[in-house]
This record gives C-alpha cells, structure tokens and sequence, in this order.
C-alpha cells in the first residue's frame, strides 16, 4: 500500500478508548457496533480500521457528524492522541514506531496543524505565534521573524505583525493559525475543522483562502469537516466516517452518483446532484427512435454547466472522452437531474 | 432492557419520608434528653485529666526530653529548625529587630516605607503604592512600629518559604494527575482544620519561638500557594497546549511558554491568598511565640482589655489592608495579555526611576538619621485611639444594653441552652446514637460509619463534654450566620447593584483574621459564649454570603423565565425556583460556614465561651495540663472532620443523578 507516491499513508489505523484497548483490535468483537462494544468490554472505538492513501499536493477530506471519529482520527495521525494500532507512513517513515525526540522533530519541522478553535497563545503577538515552532526548534529570532513575515504576507495579516490575538477577528486568528502552520514550510498540513467557529461569510472568504494557498504552495492537506459542502469545494477525494470507520472514500462526483449505503446518501441528499456530477454519469446510448445532432460536449463537464449547450441543441448530444463518444445526452436527461433537484 | 421508570416514581415518597423520620428523630431525642438530663455527660473538670490525657501528656513529656539527643530531632526537626530560625531573624533584622551588632534594623523606618512604596508601585500602580504607604505610616503612628515589622517580617519570610515550596508542588499537582490525587487529600485536610489545632503540636517538636510559628504558618499557607498553583496550570485552555504540542513542544519548552504564562494570573491570585493567609496565621502564632502584633492582641483578649487589643487590632487590619490591595492591584493589572502601549510603557519606566530613587535617598536616610531609623515618639495615637474604643464600647453597653444583651440573651436562653441541652447534658450515647442515625438519612451509610468513628474517638479521649459545647456553640453559629447569610445572598444574587456594593465589604471581610473580630465582639457582649458565636458568625458570614449570591446568580435565566411568564411571584420565584435550583451552593455555603465557625468557636475558648479551645489555652499555659491541651486539639480536628465529611455526603447525595 505504502508506495513512495502517497505523502502519506495510514494503514488499518485503531483508536480504542477504555480499560483494555489492545484486546479489542482484531478480535471477534472488533466487528461489533460502537454502542455494542461499549456495552459488552466497557471500550469505545473511536478509530476502527482505517486505512487511505493521501497523494502529494492533495487535498484529501475527512467528512463526518461529531461523534464519527474524525477529529479523533486526525489527532492520531500526528500522535497528538495515541493510535491503539496501524501505522501511518509520512515519506516513508512510519510516525508510529519514531522515538519522541523524532516525533518533535517531525511536528517542527514535517508537518503543522490548524485548529477548529484556532489554538493561539493569547500571551504572545501575532508574528510570535507564528514564528512558535521555528521558536521550539531554536530558529534565531531574527530568522524566525523573517520566515513568519513572508508567511504573514501570504495570508493577508499585514499591519497585524505586532498585534494580540484578543485583538483579533475571528476569521483573523485563523489566519494566524494558517500562517503559523505554513511556517515551518510542512510536507503536510492538517485541518481540524479550521472554519467551523467561523460566521458563513467569513467562513466562504476562508475556504477560497485555502483553495488560492493550496494553488499557490501545492501543500498535501489533510482537511476535517462536518459540512459536506466545505468538503466538495475542498477536496480532490473525500472520506465519509462513521462510527469511527469509513464508510466510502472517492470524489464528490464518486459519492454522489453511487453512495454505498444510506447513511451516505442521506448526506449527499441536500446537494444538487447537477452541481457536483459530470455528464459522463448520466451518458447513455442512444435509443432506436433519436438522431445525434452531431453536436459534442466534454465528458467532465459538470451538468450544471452543459445545460446550456444541450437544451440548446435541440435532440441528443454527443458526450466525448478521449476523443471517443461513450454516450448521448438531450435535454430531458439534463432536466431529470436539475428537476430532480435536491431530491434523490 | 433494564426497567429504568422505577427510580423516578420512588424518588417523591421517599422525599416525604425521610422529611418525616428526621422529624420523629429530632423529637424523640428532645424528649429522651430530658428524661435522661445530665446523666452519663462524662463532663471533665477543667483541672483533671481523663486516662487518655495523662498519656498524651507522657508522650509530649518523652518527645521534650529527647529534643537533644533523639536522632530525629538531632538530623531531622532540628536542621529545619535552624534553618526557617536563620531565614526569619534574617527577614526580622532587616525591618523589625537590630541586625548584627548595630542598634536598629537595616532598614529603618524612613527606608522600610520608601521600599514599600517602591514595590507596590513596581508591581500595581502609583495609587496603591501611596496607599501602602499612607497604612505603613499609619501603623507606626498606633505606636507599633516594631511589632508592626515584626508581623510584616514573619509573614514575608513564611511566605517566601511557603511559595518556594508551594508553587513547584502546584506545578507538578497541576502538570500530573497522580501527583493531584495524592495531595488533594492532604489539601483537604488543611483546608478544614481549624488554625488553633496544629500550634500545640508543633510547638512541641519545634520548640516554642518564632521558628515554630513560621513553620505552623507555612502548614496552613503552603496548601493554598499549592491549590492555586496546581488550578491555574490546569485551567489553561486545552487548545493552546494541544497547538504547542503539535508544533513539538518539549514538556519544559510548553511549561515556561504556554502554561506558565496563561496562568500567571491564578498563580498571583494563589500569592495574594498565601499572603493574606500566612498573616492571619502569623497573628494567631503569637500563642507559640511568633513576634510581633499577635502578642498584644492575645495578651488584651486574655486580660480583656478591649481598648490596647483594638489599637493592635487596628495596626493588624490596616497590614491585612495593605497586603490585600497591593497584591491583588498587581492581578487587576494582568486582566488582558494585551501589554501597554509603548509611550505608557517608557512613562513607566520613568516612574520607576524616580521611585527607585526616592526609596534609595530614604534608605540611606535611614541608616544614617536617627529621626529616619526609630519611628518619631511624638507621633503617637495609640492613646487617643484605645480610649475612643472603650468609651464607644462603654457607650454601646450603656445605651444600647437592650440590644447587645439582649440578643446575647435571646440567643443563650432561645437557642443556645436547649442545644447544649440535648447535645451536651445528656447521656453521651444517646448523642452518639443519634448523631449516627440523622447523618444515615442525610448523607447515606458511609457518612453514618464516619460519624459513629469518630464519635467513638471522641468519646475515647475522655473530652466527649467540652467537644459537645464547642459543637454546640458551632452549630448555633451556623445557624445563625445562614440566616443571615442566605438572605444577604439572595439579595446580592438578584441585585447586581447590592453586589457591586457589598462586594468590597466582603472581600475585605474575607481577609482579616479571625482574632481581630474577637476584639469588639469582646467589648460588647463581655466574655460569654455568645461572643465565641458572634464573631464566628461575623467572620464566617462574607463566605456564605458569597457562596449563596454565586449560587443565586448562576441560576439559568430561562428557569427564571420560564417561572416568570406562568405568573410567579417574586417570592415564589426567590422559593420555589431560585433557592431549591442553588440548593447545591446552599450545602456548600453550610459546609464552609461550619469550617470557618468552628476556626472561631474555638479561639472564642480564650473569652469564656469554655470548650475545647479553652483546653487548648490551658494546655499551653499549665504544664500538666498540655496532654489535655494537646487531645483537645486533637478533638477539635476530629469534630472538623467530622462536620466536613457529613456536608460533602450530602452534597454528594443532592448532586447525583436523579435517574
């Protein structure tokens, strides 16, 4: 599993909570429901067997309701919270078995982590939380307050170098958290529900922060979420989590056109299907009694965005990929998903 | 499946029941007592010694004769002796007795004032730094000048010694849970025992001196300096350190820069409190020996001389009032993590330059003037003030006997009497008995066995009769100051303008030693059992006070809401909604208003309230009277003890779960 391709790499990950958490992973119990567990040994599984793949310079999501694990499961991959079992292999590196004078090298230095409530030391200037963990590996000051003004630049703090955090925004704390993070110049970032304390607004202009840094520094992010459609801007892949397992993994489009059970599709219930699928989901031959217009269309194309075209053509469009027509699409087809709307 | 309804219908029955058998209990008992009246009290006269006693006094004798040459005095209490003796005649030569072979302290009393104002002003603001001032003056002008120093003196080489034990204990307390479960225990116990339990026993393997004294200080003040500490460290938000944490912080790297600095505040706060308790306890250690203000305070209560005790008093309130705002001013001044601008930083600085100057010239002054080394004679109100306190005392009695006599009366005759009645002149098993059965329904199975324990204990040492006065007298006191207390608590809970007024008064209450209420109370009520309970309830009222109006405050306001729009009355609301839902704080305010009326019950010995605390003073005044003096303390813990441990049972029986 573990190829040098992936940034990182989590195999059959446990995080088992109570009075003996070793025995539980791999034994008959292990399959049963959360609540069962608890019941039965007294032990809460709050991570249950995960396993993913995250490539360089993606942004990879884990999605969830509280209580599903995800924040535990995060806190796990930076040891933040001791995993029970599985490892998980940053650049080949298996953080599970470093020693913890390794460890702090690698928080320092390998990878950084947002917060859902920013996390901040209130006692120190902005510029001094940013610069905390060039600070703890015994960057010199003057080094230090370099690299965290570029950071500051990057993400918009300007003029607040020497302010406190109390002084703050919200939504500018968070950026202090994002700087602070981007810091030490990480192979991988991780975001524990950065947005989540954040007004709507604030929260949108915060989301396209990230997408415009990840454009910008290409960083691997690891991204938590509650908010299905933080995670569809978001995320090139997606994990949905439940009761401390995955339940599916795959891209939006992936998720929405097949949810493997109904736990995933009661989530995706709420998105426009014709917002997230491409024309290649809803491609079908054509039937006896239709004539292609001889009109195309790309085969990545978001609904959405066809809609136009193919109500415009007038009869059934060609959907093409890789320069091969692997099905047609009229009007009626697009309308179905748009007229199905919200709906299943 | 469980059937989980059956709790719920049986709670309301059993409710009502237990009210009734409480009842019947309370009245049976009355009934008994009087039947059995003065039968099997085991009352001891003061003068004799049960057998348990004379043992304690032979143990004490045996632990004195071997002070020279047993080996754990020899490597243990002796070193430690020595030591804290060094630190305070150190501390006491620099402000209050003649260092070395010169005839005055090093600083005299021009350079101890300029110091004091320069310190106050570096850690708070220039306001109190001339109040600081303005109280020192103050204090040499009552004409005590060197006991004042001697009091400061003692309390600042206690509390240095106090913090530099306190806080690193704090710290770890704060940092590992194991270490807090091992000394919350300890803590506990200090928190509920009484200041005249441990003096005696000290004394006895310390010697009587000011090495004693500091060392009784550091036992009562230490817990506190620990508790803070080890709050401040665990209040810190746990976002922040997770944060340090994953950017590969070391253990030390996220003590010294998260921690340490996001809880200076509570830590200050902890110093604040370990000052003003090493004060209070400074005074009451004049009974072992500590130097300074105590001494004139005991002496006048003992001879009942209210107008030089309330000088001695005065000069003890206004150091209390010093310490407490200069100490606290420096935590008001750290409420934000904001710093100062720069221009009010570099004004500051200024500021303290010349402060620093002015307390230099007034050391120098001191070491070289004899008018800026002794504190001027001419100077001396002490007369004026001592004669004003006995002729508004003479006045109170004269004018207004109806009132301070007769509340003494109304409360010995209506109360006092029948209590000690039925927990006193009766038969001492009956009071067992009845005792274990009241805490089985009010604290469950496990406070009865604690309370038949040491009931049993008491009844052992032979000093059953003189503990149930002290009980008495507390119980009575308590009542009294929960009247009170519950309805001054309601009214600053509701009323945030009452709050804000009273507050200070409170605060200030909080603050003062127990000794200093004794003093007036002393005046009006003369030596009686009724002034042991009035000043108990005058110094423990501020906590309960406290306590009730939080309690009042916190209640949610849709409750309140929600009672007010179905059309309920104020009282209504004050009863049916405000006090059962602060029921929690109720028993709380109870539990510390006993705690804190049991400390001053048994000082209350010293003007003829009798009890325990009476045994105390004897012990430590007739040598063959110390064994008894030493159980005595030793029953006055117990009952502590004892009363704690019914209150928390109930507090936890009333906050469990209902379903």
């Amino acid at each position: 599993m573990s190829e040098v391709s992936s940034a990182i790499s989590v195999n059959n990950l446990w995080q088992v909570f109570g009075p003996n958490p070793e025995k539980i992973v791999g034994s008959a119990d292990a399959s049963l429901p959360r609540a069962e567990l608890r019941e039965k040994t007294g032990n809460t599984a709050a991570v249950r067997d995960v396993s993913f793949d995250v490539a360089p310079g993606e942004v990879f999501v884990v999605m969830g309701l509280s209580g599903s694990g995800k924040s535990t499961l995060v806190r796990c991959l930076t040891r933040l919270i001791e995993p029970t079992s599985g490892s998980v292999v940053l650049n080949g590196e298996d953080i599970m078995k470093v020693s913890d004078a390794r460890l702090r090298e690698l928080r320092r230095t390998k990878f950084s982590m947002v917060f859902q409530n920013f996390g901040l030391l209130p006692h120190r200037k902005v510029i001094d939380n940013i610069a905390f963990a060039l600070e703890v590996n015994g960057v010199s000051k003057e080094k230090r307050h370099a690299r965290a003004n570029e950071v500051i630049e990057l993400v918009g703090l300007q003029g607040f170098a020497y302010a406190y955090p109390e002084q703050l925004s919200g939504g500018m704390q968070q950026r202090v958290g994002l700087a602070r993070a981007l810091a030490v110049n990480p192979d991988v970032m991780f975001l524990d529900e950065p947005f989540s304390a954040l007004d709507p607004l604030i929260r949108r202009d915060m989301q396209t922060e990230v997408i415009r840094l990840h454009e910008e520094l290409g960083k691997t992010m690891v991204f938590i979420t509650h908010d299905l459609s933080e995670a569809l801007k978001l995320g090139d892949r997606i994990a949905i989590m439940r009761d401390g397992a995955v339940v599916q993994m795959g891209t939006a489009e992936e998720l929405i056109a097949n949810p493997a059970d109904a736990y995933v599709e009661d989530f995706t219930r709420d998105i426009p299907k014709s917002h997230v699928l491409t024309v290649r989901t809803i491609a079908r031959p054509l039937a006896d009694t239709e004539t292609a217009t001889g009109r195309t269309i790309p085969a990545e194309t978001i609904i959405r965005d066809a809609t136009a075209a193919v109500l415009d053509a007038n009869g059934p469009v060609a959907v093409v990929a890789n320069g091969n027509v692997i099905g047609y699409i009229k009007s009626r087809d697009i309308l179905q998903v748009v007229g199905g709307g919200t709906e299943a | 499946m469980s059937v989980r309804t059956e709790p719920i219908i049986a709670i309301t029955p059993k409710r009502i029941s237990r009210r009734w058998i409480l009842g019947g209990l309370l009245l049976s008992w009355i009934v008994l007592a009087q039947f059995l009246r003065g039968k099997a009290t085991l009352e001891l006269d003061n003068p004799d010694n049960s057998p348990f006693t004379t043992w304690a006094g032979e143990v004490a004798d045996s632990i004195r004769d071997n002070r020279t040459d047993g080996a754990a005095f020899k490597f243990f209490f002796n070193p430690i002796r020595e030591f804290i003796d060094g630190f305070v005649t150190l501390s006491r030569e620099l402000i209050a007795i003649p260092s070395g072979s010169s005839s005055i302290p090093v600083l005299g009393w021009l350079g101890v004032i300029s110091v004091i104002g320069f310190v106050v002003y570096a850690v708070s603001n220039i306001r109190m730094a001339t109040a600081a001032v303005a109280l020192t003056f103050a204090c040499g002008a009552l004409g005590l000048w060197t006991d004042s120093m001697d009091t400061l003196a003692m309390t600042f080489a206690a509390v240095i010694l106090s913090l530099a034990i306190g806080i690193p204990v704090g710290i770890w307390a704060g940092l590992s849970d194991r270490v807090l479960k091992a000394v919350t225990p300890i803590l506990d116990l200090a928190q509920i025992l009484p200041t005249l339990v441990y003096l005696a026993p000290l004394a006895l393997f310390f010697l009587i001196g000011p090495a004693s004294a500091t060392i009784a200080t550091m036992v009562y003040s230490i817990p506190i300096a620990v508790r803070l500490t080890a709050f401040g460290i665990r209040g810190v938000p746990t976002s922040p350190v997770e944060a340090s944490i994953s950017m590969g912080t070391t253990k030390r790297q996220l003590l010294q820069k998260v921690q340490l600095p996001m809880s200076s505040r509570t830590i200050i706060m902890g110093v604040n409190q370990t000052v003003m308790a090493a004060l209070s306890f400074v005074v009451i250690a004049a009974l072992i020996g500590a130097p300074g203000l105590g001494k004139p305070v005991i002496d006048a209560l003992i001879i009942r001389n209210v107008g030089e005790g309330f000088v001695a008093g005065i000069a003890v309130v206004l150091i209390a009032i010093m310490l407490d705002r200069s100490t606290s001013a420096a935590i008001s001044s750290q409420d934000t993590f904001v710093p100062p601008s720069d221009a009010d930083r570099k004004r500051r600085r200024i500021g303290l330059a010349i402060a620093g100057i002015l307390a230099i010239v007034g050391i120098v002054l001191s070491r070289q003037l004899a008018w800026a080394a002794f504190f001027p004679k001419q100077i001396d109100i002490s007369k004026q003030i001592a004669s004003a306190s006995d002729s508004s005392v003479k006045w109170v009695t004269e004018n207004m006997e109806f009132l301070t006599a007769g509340l003494s009366k109304a409360v010995t005759v209506g109360v006092l009497n029948p209590l000690e009645s039925v927990l006193a002149n009766s038969p001492w098993y009956l009071t067992v008995v009845m005792i274990t059965l009241m805490s089985l329904i009010l604290g469950g199975i496990r406070s009865a066995i604690v309370s038949a324990t040491l009931l049993g204990a008491i009844v052992a040492t032979g000093l059953w009769y003189d503990t149930m006065i002290t009980f008495t007298q507390t119980i009575v006191a308590t009542l009294l100051t929960m009247v009170v207390g519950v309805i001054a608590g309601v009214w600053i809970g509701r009323n945030a303008r009452a709050e804000r007024a009273l507050r200070p008064i409170l605060d200030a209450g909080q603050t003062l030693p127990a000794f200093v209420y004794l003093i007036p109370m002393l005046g009006f009520f003369g030596p009686s059992r009724f002034t042991a309970i009035a000043t108990g309830i005058v110094y423990s009222i501020p906590i309960v006070v406290k306590i009730v109006g939080q309690g009042i405050r916190d209640v949610p306001v849709n409750m309140i809401e929600a009672a007010t729009s179905t059309g309920s009355t104020k009282w209504q609301l004050i009863t049916k909604v405000q006090l059962p839902a602060a029921k929690k704080s109720l028993l709380l305010a109870t539990n510390q208003g006993l705690i804190f009326v049991l400390a001053v019950v048994v000082i209350g010995g010293f003007v003829g309230a009798g009890g325990l605390g009476y045994l105390v003073l004897l012990g430590s005044s007739k040598p063959e009277l110390q064994g008894k003096g030493l159980v005595a303390g030793f029953c006055i813990l117990l009952l502590g003890v004892m009363i704690d441990r019914i209150a928390q049972y109930m507090v936890a029986r009333n906050s469990a779960p209902k379903h």
